[in-house]
């Protein structure tokens, strides 16, 4: 018998053991925790049993690692959006058209006020200082009209806007204004966030109990499917749990396990996935480990392409090629030295390019400072048409693809999803999870060992523990006009005083009735809506009948 | 006075964080508690959107020694000034109150007119604020708790 002989990678380490030992760091880690290989080899893929045509395969075809289309970004470039909001609807308005005007590609993205998030109308006690702050103030359709004056849907193409809690109250706004304007649906597609169980573990805004909050998200899927069967009514996001704390592997997971938990709601009606996997979205953030980043896209429509195939009972393509959305992330922005950021935002813009995301959001470089000026919103729509017009990226479809360094990382980071799929299914499932503070848990523990690890200078952060600087940076910030909040209260009260204030009651009353013989929402919510009943009315009805989502006490 | 001796040692320093406001970003909040954890507190993360009233009453149902509040949305002279309100018309005059979160500058002089110096904002060490508590938490607690 002959001596087996040591693989080709193994016989290299040996030979230059020594000098390998000597690293810049002891050791070699992406953040999620994977150990790093001095290189990588065909070796490290046939360890894994890695297979072209069965892990990777080509674009446009199954498992889909290389893409949803065949041909990528040589048909069509991604979608440039530009996330924005503030004041009342007039003053998001301004600036909706300011970044129309300056090539962005994605249509219009309204971030919302708190108050509006969390079902208060301007006036609320709850309201006071947050009116107009970080989004924009909407309290009834009157707000929503002003917010699209003189916009032409049909030009805008595409509406998003982060509404969880509150989705089918603004799908209902949206559904009532294209009603107004004659405007068919399919013309400018809404894309509404209405997720609402990562409220619970990373952002913040849920103000019903989790079932409630389910419930009312299906009535939305549901409802679209025939209403505004173009539209996209979910998009599951992770990008937020990320930004509070979870690894990148974690927040490909966590989302992935939240958006089984739609999927099965909506399936518990008896509707078809056939019928609605193809508006289903996932959205992410993309941080800073290249790597890691564009590895999770690619992972990311492996396992849920599966998903739809294995678990859910899929039978068309179509079902399986759900919406890949991808933003930078604000969080590793920083206050000091804040040109920087467009460094980072570049980078990452690149990796959720190269991670093959059709449609992305990225990050303005002043954010760590404020809601960002125009000039830093459009530095951040010319780094996403350099990459586009000069850097030659998008031109070859997954054009990392084969890389033993990204083959490798895409397969550990399936194999790691799947792992912790596993794990939530073996508690009962995402609300489970989120009921026994898992989720919570692994963000919290993921944040204080980064802010211990940056504290002790082992994450180095540019410009904040190592290369500060003294100089001082004059860098304009921007400010929400101060009358914003006073107009949009003013603006409110002139709506409840005008409007048909029997048509608003009957609106309500319908609408508790159907919630409380749990009908599906939306038609009692349309109603309500163009008698121009305001937010706070209906989530005070919801609240009345679902109850009031209580925060708990944690012990450290 | 009969002064009994103490028969146990100083119960850790006592812990109560929370979010005021609307706001519901608390991922810094949660890092703080696990720093002061680690430094040996006992700490409560009281959870989002309380109002000064809820907060108060918590303070004294977990009898604390000290009072975190994380506030990212740009009112955090009133949102304090309403806590430290509510704080005053329960009785407490015993608990170190902390401000945590984005603090302009001219909110940090206000907040120091109110008698609040423990204020901490982006770019504050963990071991700052852990040193900071050690420092000021009141002493007088101590040994308010003894068993016969």
């Amino acid at each position: 018998m002959s001596k087996p002989t040591t693989p080709p990678y193994d016989a290299w380490l040996e030979r230059h053991g020594e000098q390998l030992s000597q690293g810049r760091k002891p050791v070699f880690q992406t953040p999620s925790g994977l150990t790093i290989d001095p290189v990588y080899t065909p070796d490290h893929l046939a360890r894994e049993g890695w297979d072209y045509e069965r892990d990777v395969g080509y674009p446009g075809e199954q498992p889909y690692t290389r893409g949803f289309t065949p041909s990528g970004y040589r048909a069509q470039l991604w979608k440039t959006e530009m996330y924005a909001g503030f004041g009342s609807a007039e003053d998001a308005n301004q600036r909706y058209r300011y970044l129309m005007s300056q090539g962005t590609t994605g249509g219009i993205s309204i971030a919302l006020d708190l108050p509006t998030q969390i079902g208060y109308d301007s006036d609320h006690e709850m309201a006071r200082d947050e009116v107009g702050q970080i989004g924009v103030a909407l309290t009834s359709l009157d707000d929503v009209e002003r917010v699209f004056e003189g916009i032409p849907l049909e030009q805008v193409g595409h509406i998003f806007s982060t509404a969880n809690a509150i989705g089918p109250i603004v799908c209902a706004w949206l559904l009532a204004l294209y009603e107004k304007r004659g405007t068919p649906t399919g013309d400018c597609i809404v894309q509404l966030q209405n997720d609402p169980i990562k409220e619970y573990v990373a952002r913040g805004t849920q103000f019903l109990p989790i079932e409630a909050a389910l419930k009312l998200t299906t009535d939305m899927i549901q409802h679209c499917r025939t209403a505004a069967p173009e539209w996209l009514p979910i998009s599951v996001s992770g990008s937020h749990m990320k930004q509070a704390g979870a690894s990148c592997v974690q927040e490909a997971a966590f989302t992935i396990c939240n958006g089984i938990a739609y999927v099965e709601s909506c399936l518990a009606r008896g509707m078809q996935i056939d019928d609605f996997g193809h508006v289903l979205e996932l959205h992410f953030c993309t941080e800073m480990d290249f790597f890691e980043e564009v590895a999770k896209y690619r992972a990311v429509r492996k396992v849920w392409t599966r998903l739809v195939r294995e678990r859910f009972g899929g039978t068309t393509e179509r079902a399986q090629r759900f919406r890949l959305h991808a933003a930078t992330s604000g969080r590793p922005l920083t206050a000091q030295q804040p040109l920087n950021n467009i460094a980072r935002i570049t980078l990452q813009a690149l990796a959720q390019i190269l991670g093959g995301c059709e449609q992305t959001r990225t990050a303005s470089f002043d954010e760590a400072l404020g809601i960002p000026t125009q000039e830093a919103a459009r530095t951040s729509i010319r780094a996403n048409q350099i990459i586009a017009y000069e850097s030659g990226v998008p031109d070859t479809v997954d054009p990392l693809g084969g890389s033993y360094y990204l083959e490798h990382l895409t397969l550990q980071y399936e194999r790691r999803i799947d792992a912790i799929i596993a794990e939530v299914d073996a508690m009962g499932g995402s609300l489970e999870a989120v009921r026994q503070g898992y989720f919570q848990r692994a963000l919290s523990e993921g944040a204080y060992r980064e802010a211990c690890a940056i504290e002790s200078g082992e994450q180095v952060v540019v410009g904040v523990n190592r290369y500060q600087s003294d100089e001082p940076a004059p860098m304009p910030t921007f400010k929400v006009d101060p009358t914003a909040a006073e107009r949009q209260v003013a603006k409110l009260q002139a709506v409840r005083a005008r409007r048909d204030a029997q048509a608003v009651e009957h609106g309500l009353a319908r609408l508790k009735a159907d919630c409380a013989a749990g009908a599906n929402v939306m038609p009692a919510l349309l109603e309500c809506v163009k008698a121009y009943a305001t937010i706070g009315e209906i989530a005070d009805v919801w609240r009345e009948v679902f109850g009031v989502y209580v925060p708990e006490a944690v012990r450290f | 006075m009969n002064a009994q001796p103490p028969i146990r040692g100083p119960r850790p320093i006592r812990v109560v964080l929370t979010k005021v406001g609307l706001d519901g970003h608390d991922r810094g909040v949660k890092v703080i508690a696990q720093a002061l954890r680690d430094a040996g507190m006992e700490v409560i993360y009281a959870g989002l959107r309380r109002t000064a009233d809820d907060i108060a009453r918590i303070v004294l149902e977990e009898d604390a020694d000290v009072l975190g509040l994380s506030i990212l949305s740009g009112a955090v002279v009133p949102l304090t000034t309403r806590v430290a309100q509510a704080l005053k018309a329960r009785e407490i005059d015993d608990v170190l109150l902390v401000v945590g979160g984005i603090v302009p500058s001219a909110a940090q002089e206000e907040l120091a007119g109110m008698g609040i110096r423990g204020v901490f904002g982006p770019g504050t060490t963990l071991s700052d604020i852990v040193d900071y508590i050690h420092h000021n938490a009141p002493r007088l607690r101590d040994y308010k708790e003894q068993q016969p």
